[in-house]
């Protein structure tokens, strides 16, 4: 288990809404997709997902699957809407510029128990 | 407790309401007289005139092999075919509904097509009854009457023939074709009420995520359609109904990966053949029934004790 605030770090991800206490929350695993349904199928609780989808659904998705936040992988902009929409369902969101494969090697070599 | 449900804006709405978990076998007229191929379009005459009844099935044994109408008999009587077998006017490839279909099939199936009766068949394609407008009416009246007499009797609280004392939740939701945009509000809320009653997360996530699934599939594949969400001490039911274009191989919509999404919907980030399937796993019980050109009605059960099998009451 991690905090969610070096994953972030990590990834040099950037806020879109950061709720408060965010930092503190606890990440027990990392999912990566850009299907929802592969999303739905996602078993295990507080994860981090990281997919390159930007349309509101994925955060209706994440909040479906309980999942602690949301990093949109090869990003360096995101859209109003979306970021509206994370700010309205209180949902930790971010982006960053790195791809899906190098934030996953990223964040693995990070979960890996020590 | 749930608060009774508010009259619905729509009456469509309204109406699937009231037609709650009704099904056609419960509404159907069981009494038909029908006739066998050996009969002439006289014999059928007089069966209808000595009934008042517009409609004639034929049978082979159990099996319906034609229709003969009001119609067929005018037709007869003008071309002085009043002597012939039933078999040579008859409208064969006669549509028929299915006594286990939701009434809301039979509802969409007089909206689509021109008849004004269907026969009904049970699993093993015999014949068991038959539906006409007039049975539908007649069953909405009667709930409606139920429900006004429960205002009188009760002071004011509706309760629908679906819920129960023991109701905690109970709420229908209209949903449009294509309106991403508000899918998932119905998942949303049933985490929030179980999230309040403090089920276990591994609960709550698996009734959302089989909410959220069966919302998307009527966004994605349906018409538009309804879903209803019921809660009590001892389950989360959720059942959607749409209004078409229904399933024609329900055994494959079954398998995973099998999916008709356009490109459109699979640019939204769904369409892996995943959603029924997924619905069945996460379910304690799963009950779909489709009908091509009359909508497809998907019911998924969730325990919130699943260590305790809920009883039979109010299932």
């Amino acid at each position: 288990m991690k905090k969610l605030k070096p994953l972030i770090d990590a990834l040099s991800a950037k806020p879109v809404n950061a709720p408060h206490g965010w930092d503190e929350r606890e990440i027990k695993g990392i999912f990566a997709s850009d299907l929802i349904s592969d999303i739905l199928i996602a078993d295990g609780e507080d994860i981090l997902l990281l997919t390159s989808l930007l349309s509101n659904q994925v955060l209706r998705t994440a909040e479906v699957i309980g999942a602690s936040a949301v990093v949109l992988v090869n990003r360096q902009h995101v859209p109003i809407a979306l970021s509206k929409a994370a700010a309205k369902q209180g949902i930790p969101l971010f982006h960053t510029p790195l791809p899906k494969y190098e934030s996953c090697v990223c964040l693995g070599r990070l979960m890996e128990p020590v | 407790m749930s608060s009774a449900p508010q009259p619905a804006e729509d009456t469509s709405l309204r109406i699937l309401e009231l037609a709650g978990n009704l099904k056609i076998r419960d509404v159907m007229t069981r009494k038909v007289f029908a006739v066998t191929r050996t009969c002439t379009m006289r014999d059928v005459q007089v069966i209808m005139k000595s009934n008042a009844i517009n409609g004639v099935p034929v049978m082979d044994d159990k099996y319906l092999i034609g229709f003969i109408s009001v119609h067929d008999i005018m037709n007869a009587f003008e071309q002085g075919w009043m002597q012939d077998p039933v078999t040579k006017h008859m409208t064969t490839g006669v549509h028929t509904l299915s006594e286990e279909q939701p009434l809301s099939f039979a509802m969409s199936a007089f909206s689509k097509f021109p008849y004004r009766r269907f026969p009904v068949v049970n699993r093993h394609n015999e014949l068991t009854g038959i539906i006409t407008l007039r049975n539908i009416n007649m069953a909405l009246i009667q709930e409606l009457s139920r429900q006004l007499n429960v205002i009188e009797t009760e002071g004011g609280r509706i309760t629908p023939a679906a819920t129960s004392e023991n109701c905690i939740f109970y709420r229908i939701y209209r949903i449009a074709r294509y309106d991403f945009e508000s899918g998932g509000k119905a998942s949303a809320e049933l985490r929030e009420q179980l999230q309040a009653r403090g089920v276990a997360p591994k609960i709550i996530r698996r009734a959302a995520v089989a909410c959220y699934e069966l919302e998307i599939n009527i966004i994605a594949h349906s018409y538009g359609g309804t879903l209803t969400i019921y809660v009590d001490r001892d389950r989360v039911r959720i059942t959607a109904n749409d209004f078409g274009p229904g399933i024609p191989d329900i055994d494959q919509a079954m398998s995973e990966g099998y999916s008709t999404a356009s490109d459109w919907i699979r640019s939204q980030g769904f369409g892996a053949g995943m959603g029924l399937p997924n619905t069945k796993r996460l379910s304690d019980e799963f009950v779909i029934q489709s009908g091509v050109d009359m909508g497809t009605m998907v019911k998924s059960v969730v325990y919130l004790n699943p260590q305790e099998k809920p009883s039979d009451e109010n299932k």
